[in-house]
């Protein structure tokens, strides 16, 4: 071989072994023609509503070269302010599902056939015209809570096809509520409440932080009356069989059977009458009232309710010294029996401490008000199962995965003779059982307008431009049930001359001034509320249940990731762990150690539990946030079919529930007993993230009693050991020449901050959700969350207080991005970089991956891409653009979001200006409900986190090391209860 | 029979003849070993690090363990052939030449495990000192830095001084080789004559090398515990460290030597050059380091109690009753107690014993890596960070392919080199100590 041969081939070799080890290259292309709002590199945002839920929040869609790419919430919107919660950020999860259906697919001798949108249509409008002809009704439709508009088109098509209205389906329906504002205020409806102007607040079970009513809005409110502001707080006590987020904030969780609240309320009530309250309240209604509290002395609630005199009179002290007392009523679900009685004696509990019922808001109501209550769903499958109907429409709605076995879903599904569409884009477990499935828009990519609540009326508009070729359901039912006289070409012009007529907007000015901002205020609901107290109260409490006392009661609670199971197949939900349980991927069963040890298991024993109605099997979990003999599992998990992140992930305790409703109200029973609970032999791994449920009695969430707090009284700071260490800004004063062997980093403009008030934040993960949305964070799977890999740059630290193990601290942890940062110190080739800004910032390109600044970061917030993260198509194109999709081998971590820090400062730069207060916000910031997290530059006196650092509350995780942190902590303040 | 110059050359020579079918089957099947280490190595540059079972908390894993331990193993060589040559103790030099090439290959291994343990190891680049446009530098303040440093140095150092000693040897061998064998061994043994002028230069070379080696012994090891005591963690954060981990890689090392040498003196039939009394003396020093090892893991639990740090005492308090107790008592058993048993005669000069318990002691230095690892950042500041790790079938494949590259250059070794020093050994017989000086 002669020499240059020789390094030609060497030369060769080595490039092609380099080659080989990077990624291909990948194609660029460019729009030749862009749509004429679209600036490469600049976002649009189209206002939208948020429709993961029947609250109605609103949302901006951020719009990058056409893929939406993050949604945050519409600072506009009266009912969220600018915040969404993690179903919130998820909904694009449900837009790029990578197991979308694409097309119509029909069933054909028990297989799949795809058919054009076209065929589907035609299909449909056979089938429709012959059932029209075959007699009254004969075509049903099922769907989720509609905006005014669909519904009426909804009900104009089925009118065209001889067919009554639509039937609104959603599984937490509030029908025990409802009845009981009927019978109390005749008002047959879900109203809402002041809360922010509550002092005293409690809660017979309502999981407002979750998904009661409105959970955002509420969060916000909660905070607005409970945070520590002015040297004041509010209190919050809530009282149920099991603990919920939203028991976990209140100052105190007082534990009581299922089903014994009633109790508690009517004692409460009897006990506010003696001392002489509800003057304001008519005679003869009080008089029944008295009546009816009249069993329930103090000895008989204790007995009853199994609360201990202590707290039954905390409780009592703190409603009845209230001067704006709110009391709301059980949850979405029925947990222990008496919801009805519980909610009408809540009701009449606010009327007796308030008669003007200034918290009560009548006017505001809650559009899931229109849903059907549970036995008239459960009558309509009924119907169907007999034969009453030749055609079902489904829209947005898994009855089947949602009703308990033998409610007749299933089996009215089955029947050949109905012909089942399934307007879904999952083949979830009714469209399974459907016969052509039929995937329609997704809010956003649809027109349309939706009231949450009522006085404002949301607009939704298509912030990208179609997935699929999908129609919307408007479309189709315009083009199905519509021959000659269609009411409007297409559902957008239907939709915008319905609000023309409505006058809610007048002209295409007004039409684009209200897609702008989100929405147009509309007139306020009907307010007649009377008084109607029938004698049928006092007939309500007659029937009060005895509370289970068996032996075990398993509960079936509502979750703040999966709703009613619509939340279960969006891999952040799923990958973003439980707040409580902090449980990822699977569904645990809380039960109470006490029954944990009388029954012999341990915590991850497969246990069998057998109702009435079939079993299940679940992994213990044992927690002190449920009361002993309760079993607890969250809803929402447990899908047969439902895309790759659901199918056969967790456990769905609906299957144990009863299936008929409660004659009273007609709603359903989230509960059931008796149950039995044996072991199966098999032990799981539970998926949690969690390392230690306590802190060990170190320096990392701090409380405080508000008596410390109004007095201003900071902690002693003149020492070296965790707990007399001071507070060391990461600024030069910061610096003491004793502690301090390093010079001091100087800054010129900025030293970028965030303040946490632990005081505030309800753990609710909000924000972990927003950063997934934001950093193309990797979805690790089960498998890898078991093995500790989970990507989360900012996760919601739980810690229960080793006295009261049911007292819960949240504390949001993330990069503290540290003046004497660890990490920075011992990386080999300083991939962790210490920026001009005070940034700790990671250079991926650089990284070589020792892990070294992860071994020697004291908060354990650097993640490691152990894998290359896959983002199965079209889940590829929600992927912010401006951040880096880290690849396997590099480190990673909470960079403040960098790239809205540069965003802000080439702004800054264009106007020859500092960057402004505010101006940056990172993305936890920006979707926290509560506003617990500030950020902001520590060199600007004037600024918010400047200001809060001085607070007394504040403090350093784990200060004493002298890492010198930016993130400060505010202690929470807690009420002795 | 007496040893006589004759013997000792024809013993040692004797082990150079073609090995057998038994020879050749040990081969395959540590190449084999080492192949399997390989694939699974190539695997996880592939697909990941993940395949191994480190996670957040624990980025550390078996690598590093494995990587300290080796680095340990290589400690007792230089010891032996530097220190002890120092200090002209007599019974070092029948073992020396085996200790020292155990100290090179060790290094060899060791020195994989970092590689291995990176997540781009196709970047490793990065780490050395190169001009590049952008005028990035390694950082000198990481201790991994100052790692790549020490290891480099101490390799190039031990290998030297291993060649060196090997020198007049290598000569004796082309004297008497014929063929091929001969050609290859007069370029190896770089044109020794035997004259009075190289042997002086030889000798003078040779504590030129050991005094120069000596540092090396404390130091070597000395950086290495810094990659743990300059980090934050608690259980690691400590000054003991550099001292409590050289004493522990001298223990490692020594039982090495022993695990080494009474198999090989058994096959070559050294029974007269490797005397019980030289393991004995050996075992005597194992007691010693035993001791400091122990007292350095008591002092760790006393100043994790006197400095009232709750994390500190945390730790160590989760090492001996947590979920890692059991590889805490191995070590604790292995390193401390069972070496106490030398204090017996009859177990100190039984083969057996002093095999068996040789394997112990390195069982319990792996375990005691394993400890310093995994448990400091496995328990540290965080509660709600705390977790678990269990290494996986990948890294189980590449430790047993790094003991199979250690072995097979070590069966290598011991069939082409000579595997004790004859020179030595001649001079022991003239004078009873160390040559030269």
């Amino acid at each position: 071989m002669k020499r240059r041969t020789f390094l030609k081939l060497a030369g060769m070799g080595s490039l092609s072994f380099a080659a080989g080890c990077s990624d291909p290259q990948k194609s660029i292309y460019s729009l030749v023609e862009a749509p004429d709002d679209m600036v490469v590199g600049n976002a649009t945002w189209y206002a939208s509503t948020c429709r993961e839920c029947p609250a109605g929040c609103g949302i901006l869609a951020k719009n990058r070269e056409g893929r939406v790419i993050k949604l945050e919430g519409n600072p506009l919107h009266p009912i969220n302010i600018g915040t969404i919660c993690m179903r919130g950020q998820a909904a694009l999860q449900a837009l790029y599902n990578p197991d979308r259906i694409r097309t119509p697919l029909l069933k054909q001798g028990g297989a799949w056939r795809p058919i054009s949108f076209k065929a589907a249509q035609r299909l449909i409008m056979s089938k429709t015209g012959e059932a029209a002809q075959k007699g009254r009704n004969r075509v049903r439709m099922v769907t989720d809570t509609p905006g005014d508009s669909i519904y009426q088109l909804m009900n104009g098509a089925l009118g065209r096809w001889n067919s009554g209205r639509a039937v609104v389906f959603e599984p937490f329906a509030y029908e025990s509520l409802r009845k009981a504002n009927e019978d109390v205020f005749s008002v047959d409806r879900l109203i809402s409440y002041r809360m922010e102007d509550a002092d005293v607040l409690v809660a017979f079970g309502a999981d407002f932080l979750e998904t009661w009513l409105s959970p955002v809005e509420y969060a916000r409110k909660f905070k607005e009356m409970h945070a520590f502001r002015n040297g004041d707080k509010g209190v919050f006590m809530a009282v149920g069989p099991y603990m919920s987020l939203t028991g976990a904030n209140a100052d105190a969780w007082l534990p009581c059977r299922p089903g014994g609240e009633t109790a508690i309320v009517l004692g409460l009530i009897g006990e506010a009458l003696q001392n002489g309250r509800g003057t304001g309240v008519r005679d003869f209604v009080r008089d029944i009232i008295q009546r009816a509290a009249e069993p329930y002395s103090r000895a008989r609630v204790m007995e009853v309710s199994g609360l201990s005199p202590s707290q039954y009179d905390s409780l009592k002290e703190r409603l009845f010294s209230a001067r704006r007392p709110l009391v709301l009523g059980t949850g979405t679900g029925d947990t222990g029996g008496n919801s009805f009685q519980t909610n009408m004696a809540v009701n009449l509990l606010n009327a007796v401490l308030d008669p003007k019922l200034a918290q009560f808001d009548f006017e505001s109501r809650q559009r899931v008000e229109m849903a059907s209550r549970r036995s008239e769903i459960l009558a309509l499958f009924a119907e169907l199962t007999e034969g009453a109907a030749d055609v079902l429409m489904i829209h947005n709605v898994d009855p089947v995965f949602q009703l308990p076995p033998g409610s007749g879903a299933r089996a009215a599904m089955e029947r050949d003779a109905l012909f089942v569409v399934s307007f879904s884009n999952f083949m979830d477990d009714t469209s399974r059982l459907a016969d052509l499935i039929f995937p329609t828009r997704m809010p956003l990519e649809s027109w349309d307008e939706y009231e949450g609540k009522k006085g404002f009326v949301s607009m939704l508009q298509p912030a990208i431009g179609q997935l699929t070729d999908a129609p919307q359901i408007g479309d189709v039912l315009l083009n199905t049930a519509f021959t000659e006289d269609k009411p409007a070409g297409s559902y957008k012009s239907y939709l915008m001359a319905r609000l023309i007529q409505a006058g809610l907007i007048q002209d295409e000015r007004t039409w684009l001034e209200a897609l702008r901002t989100g929405g147009v205020t509309s007139g306020s609901g009907d307010s007649a509320t009377k008084w109607f107290i029938p004698y049928t109260v006092s007939d309500a409490f007659h029937s009060v249940a005895d509370p289970v006392t068996q032996e075990l009661v398993f509960i079936g609670m509502p979750s703040i990731r999966f709703f009613d199971g619509r939340g279960a197949n969006r891999p952040w939900l799923v990958e973003i762990p439980d707040p409580i349980t902090k449980v990822a991927w699977q569904t645990p069963l809380l039960v109470h150690p006490e029954t944990v040890s009388a029954k012999g298991l341990e915590q991850g024993d497969v246990v069998k539990i057998q109702s009435k109605q079939g079993s299940i099997e679940a992994p213990v979990y044992e927690s002190e946030t449920v009361t002993p003999g309760v079993l607890a599992m969250s809803i929402g998990q447990g899908h047969g079919t439902y895309g790759r992140y659901a199918e056969n992930q967790g456990i769905n305790p609906v299957s144990l529930f009863p299936p008929d409703a409660e004659p009273r109200f007609g709603g359903p029973r989230f509960f059931i007993h008796p149950v039995s609970m044996h072991r199966t032999g098999h032990r799981t791994d539970l998926a949690h993230t969690d390392g230690s449920r306590i802190q060990h009695g170190r320096k990392i969430a701090l409380s405080t009693s508000l008596e410390n707090a109004q007095s201003g009284q900071r902690d002693p700071g003149g020492g070296l050991t965790m707990w007399d260490f001071p507070i060391t800004l990461p600024l030069p004063e910061g610096y003491d020449r004793k502690r301090d062997f390093y010079p001091v980093i100087e800054y010129e403009n900025y030293r970028w901050s965030m303040v946490v008030d632990l005081d505030r934040c309800i753990g609710c993960g909000a924000c972990s959700a927003g950063c997934y949305a934001e950093n193309n964070l990797g979805v690790v799977g089960e498998k890898q969350v078991l093995n500790g890999r989970e990507m989360s740059w900012l996760r919601v630290e739980r810690y229960h207080d080793p006295e009261q193990m049911e007292k819960i601290t949240f504390l949001p942890m993330m990069c503290q991005h540290c003046d004497n940062a660890p990490c920075e110190a011992v990386c080999p080739v300083y991939a962790p970089h210490h920026s001009a800004e005070g940034l700790n910032n990671q250079i991926y390109n650089r990284c070589i991956g020792t892990r070294f600044c992860g071994q020697n970061c004291p908060y354990k917030v650097r993640r490691f891409n152990w894998f290359t993260w896959q983002w199965p198509k079209p889940m590829h194109l929600q992927l912010n653009p401006d951040v880096t999709v880290r690849s396997k081998g590099v480190m990673e971590k909470c960079s403040f979001c960098i790239q809205r820090i540069k965003a802000a400062r080439n702004a800054a730069k264009n106007e020859n200006r500092q960057i402004r207060d505010g101006e940056i916000v990172p993305a936890c910031v920006q979707t926290c409900p509560t506003t617990a997290l500030v950020f902001g530059n520590l060199m600007d006196p004037n600024s918010r986190v400047r200001r809060l650092v001085e607070d007394a509350r504040a403090y350093q995780v784990m200060g004493y090391l002298n890492t010198k942190p930016a993130v400060i902590y505010l202690k929470k303040v807690v009420h002795e209860i | 029979m007496a040893l006589t110059f004759a013997s000792i050359d024809q013993t040692v020579l004797d082990t150079l003849k073609p090995g057998g079918k038994n020879y050749w089957a040990m081969i395959l099947l540590v190449f084999l070993g080492l192949m399997g280490g390989v694939a699974c190595w190539a695997y996880q540059i592939f697909v990941g690090i993940g395949v191994a079972g480190m996670n957040n908390p624990i980025h550390w894993g078996t690598y590093l363990i494995n990587f300290v331990f080796w680095v340990g193993i290589a400690h007792s060589g230089t010891l032996i052939s530097a220190i002890l040559h120092l200090f002209r103790a007599g019974w070092r030099n029948p073992i020396a030449r085996a200790a020292e090439t155990m100290t090179v290959f060790a290094v060899c291994t060791a020195g994989l495990f970092p590689f291995i343990h990176l997540g781009r190891v196709w970047m490793v680049y990065y780490m050395l000192p190169f001009p590049n446009q952008r005028t990035l530098w390694p950082n000198f303040q990481s201790p991994l830095m100052f790692d790549v440093v020490a290891i480099s140095t101490y390799l190039t150092v031990s290998s030297l001084f291993w060649y060196t000693g090997m020198l007049p040897d290598l000569a004796i061998i082309r004297d008497r080789a014929t063929g091929l064998r001969k050609k290859i061994f007069t370029v190896l043994a770089m044109g020794w004559t035997g004259e009075h002028e190289v042997w002086r230069h030889y000798i003078r070379i040779y504590l030129f090398f050991a005094a120069l080696a000596t540092p090396l012994v404390i130091s070597v090891h000395s950086v290495v515990s810094w990659d743990f005591a300059l980090g934050i963690a608690p259980g690691w954060h400590t000054t003991i460290f550099a001292p409590y981990f050289v004493a522990g890689a001298i223990h490692s090392g020594l039982a090495m030597v022993l695990t080494l040498m009474i198999p090989l003196r058994k096959i070559f039939h050294y029974e007269k050059i490797i005397t019980v009394k030289v393991l004995e003396a050996v075992a005597k020093t194992i007691i010693f380091t035993g001791l400091i090892v122990g007292y350095a893991y008591a002092t760790e639990f006393f100043i994790a109690w006197y400095s009232h740090n709750e994390v500190e005492i945390s730790v160590f308090k989760w090492r001996a009753v947590g979920n890692y107790r059991v590889g805490f008592w191995i070590m604790v058993t292995c390193n401390t107690i069972a070496p106490l048993l030398f204090f017996i005669k009859k177990v100190r000069t039984s083969l057996v014993w002093l095999f068996g318990i040789s394997i112990l002691v390195n069982i319990g230095m792996w375990f005691e890596r394993f400890v310093i690892i995994i448990t400091s950042v496995g328990h540290d500041f965080i509660p709600h960070a705390w977790g678990l790790y269990a290494p996986t079938v990948i890294e189980f494949g590449i430790m047993i392919g790094a003991f199979c590259l250690f072995f097979l250059l070590y069966l290598l070794f011991v069939k082409h080199l000579p595997s004790v020093s004859m020179t030595e050994m001649k001079e022991t017989l003239e004078e009873g100590g160390g040559h030269g000086g």
